[in-house]
């Protein structure tokens, strides 16, 4: 399956699927799985970079926010080890598409898989176990662990050779002119698609703030839904990438969001 | 009973590493009731109360007043007392309801206080190229910062029991706890910013615009803005007349 030039054999990949186990080992709010992210793909970068710098740019690349359904997520780490694998290849490649890529993924891989393990294999798993270990059956437990885990392990295995393969095919064509323009572009316009929707879905921002009296008090929640919904999201993100943009300190911008969450909640200007 | 206290804890730093494994469930009612019935020598009620627990946590039952919020520490806090003291499932929740509640206290402000830290860590160990450092940090952050403190807090409260945990609770002033929660709905927004510094750029930007629309106003699931952006992708790149459409270069927004 693997190319006669690949520098990269079916080890490698396993390797990348076992320690993407541990993708939500480190998961927080603000960049989700991306520790996880770069610790699965680290014996790629280690294989396909012996330069400093781009190893550098590889880390940057995978430390970047990430979120998807867990046990899915080996189909965006094949894909991501393919399009590696061409990025230290070709002197031309675009890395960003690698990150766009990623993005473009993440979201509608989490649909799908969301849909599958939480809503299907899970419900599965617990009528089944729940109702033998109710009666104080063990094999209530076990059952429940297997029945979600096996079609868990086997697809999970079976994403990431797959992903491999298509982001290898994706980029069988590199050479034909165009090609790579049109990959680069729509892996752009998709994965900047996806972290607007993001804002709206993932960032809570509420106001609590009434003003009138009686029958005639509002929320300024409700007038600002008006003009348009979450626009306070929308706003903070945009607000925290230009005080990016200029240099400010991470961690500066850390602790006002603190602040703001503390003092919002205590003059109830904010609400969770 | 500082030992038993101690096992119990163990019992709560294994479930974390449920993030560990894949995220294979092993964290819980059902697994951690059986495991608690083991080492209180009842496997018998720990494996129904384990069960029950489950459908409350899933929502599909309700038992007493509220669902505890921290699942680990709730579950098995919960089956504990109910093993060790021989009451119902009802007032076992009832006790470990305030002690999974301060858990998510905790688990809050160490999500907007030490992740970031971690995280700033990380980025350091990638400018310097230090692919084992990244490695390292990632694996600390999660035994440290989730691992620990989760171990910490079950064999404390086990060994305190549930009145001083909940005077404990009480001392936290109610706008401390609703500011951390809102904290931690701001800091995707961050996540996202950072992300943005990467990949933003003129000819692009709409888009963000477009995919931010379509979830704000008609509430689509992010698969249907992706197919929708897929499309017009395609038509963009089928189109003849194209004039440029150079997608990554590094105008800057």
């Amino acid at each position: 399956m693997m190319n006669s030039n690949s520098r990269l054999d079916t080890k490698d990949l396993q390797r990348v699927f076992l320690r993407s186990f541990t993708l939500e080992w480190s998961w927080n709010y603000e960049r989700m799985g991306s520790m996880g992210f770069a610790y699965a793909m680290a014996p790629i970068i280690n294989k396909l970079y012996s330069k400093k710098e781009d190893r550098v740019k590889a880390l940057q690349r995978h430390l970047e926010f990430f979120n998807t359904t867990p046990h899915v997520s080996t189909l965006i780490m094949g894909v991501a080890t393919a399009l590696e694998e061409k990025n230290s290849s070709e002197e031309n490649f675009d890395a960003k598409t690698i990150s766009n890529i990623k993005i473009s993924l993440m979201g509608p891989l989490a649909g799908l898989g969301d849909s599958i393990f939480w809503g299907t294999i899970r419900i599965i798993a617990t009528g089944v176990g729940t109702s033998l270990a109710l009666q104080g059956n063990i094999l209530g437990p076990i059952l429940f662990l297997l029945i979600f885990n096996i079609p868990h392990v086997i697809l999970r295995y079976y994403l990431m050779m797959e992903g491999y393969k298509v982001g290898t095919q994706l980029l069988g064509d590199f050479e034909k002119k165009g090609i790579m323009d049109s990959i680069t572009y729509g892996a752009a316009v998709l994965g900047l698609t996806i972290v607007g929707a993001m804002t709206a879905d993932m960032v809570y921002i509420n106001t609590g703030v009434t003003f009138g009296v009686g029958e005639f008090s509002s929320t300024l929640q409700s007038v600002l839904d008006g003009i348009m919904p979450k626009l306070l999201p929308l706003g903070a993100t945009f607000g925290i990438y230009a005080l990016l943009r200029k240099n400010v300190p991470v961690l500066y911008i850390l602790l006002g969001i603190t602040v703001i969450g503390i003092l919002g909640s205590y003059f109830g200007i904010l609400v969770p | 009973m500082l030992t038993e206290s101690i096992l119990v804890g163990l019992v709560a730093l294994g479930a974390t590493f449920e993030w560990f494994l894949g995220t294979s469930l092993i964290s819980r009612p059902i697994i951690l009731g059986p495991i608690i019935g083991l080492l209180f020598g009842d496997l018998q009620t720990g494996i129904i109360l384990g069960a029950t627990l489950e459908l409350v946590f899933l929502g599909s039952i309700s038992i007493g007043a509220a669902i505890p919020p921290d699942v680990i520490s709730g579950s098995i806090l919960a089956t504990a007392f109910a093993i060790k003291s021989g009451q119902g499932t009802e007032v076992a929740l009832t006790l470990a309801l305030p002690i999974a509640t301060l858990m998510l206290v905790i688990k809050n402000a160490l999500f907007v206080f030490v992740y970031p830290l971690w995280i700033r860590l990380a980025d350091r160990y990638a400018e310097n190229g230090d692919v084992k450092g990244v490695e390292f940090t990632h694996l600390a952050a999660g035994f440290f910062t989730g691992s620990v403190p989760m171990f910490l807090f079950v064999t404390i409260s086990y060994y305190l029991g549930s009145g001083v945990m909940e005077q404990f609770l009480n001392t936290i002033p109610e706008f401390v706890k609703t500011g951390l929660q809102i904290a931690t709905g701001m800091l995707p927004a961050l996540g996202f910013a950072v992300l943005m510094t990467m990949i933003l750029s003129k000819n692009v930007v709409s888009f963000y615009f477009l995919g931010f629309i379509l979830s704000a106003y008609l509430k689509l699931p992010i698969l249907a803005i992706a197919v929708i952006a897929g499309i017009i992708v395609h038509v963009i790149v089928s189109n003849p007349l194209r004039i440029s459409m150079k997608g990554g270069n590094d105008d800057e927004f």
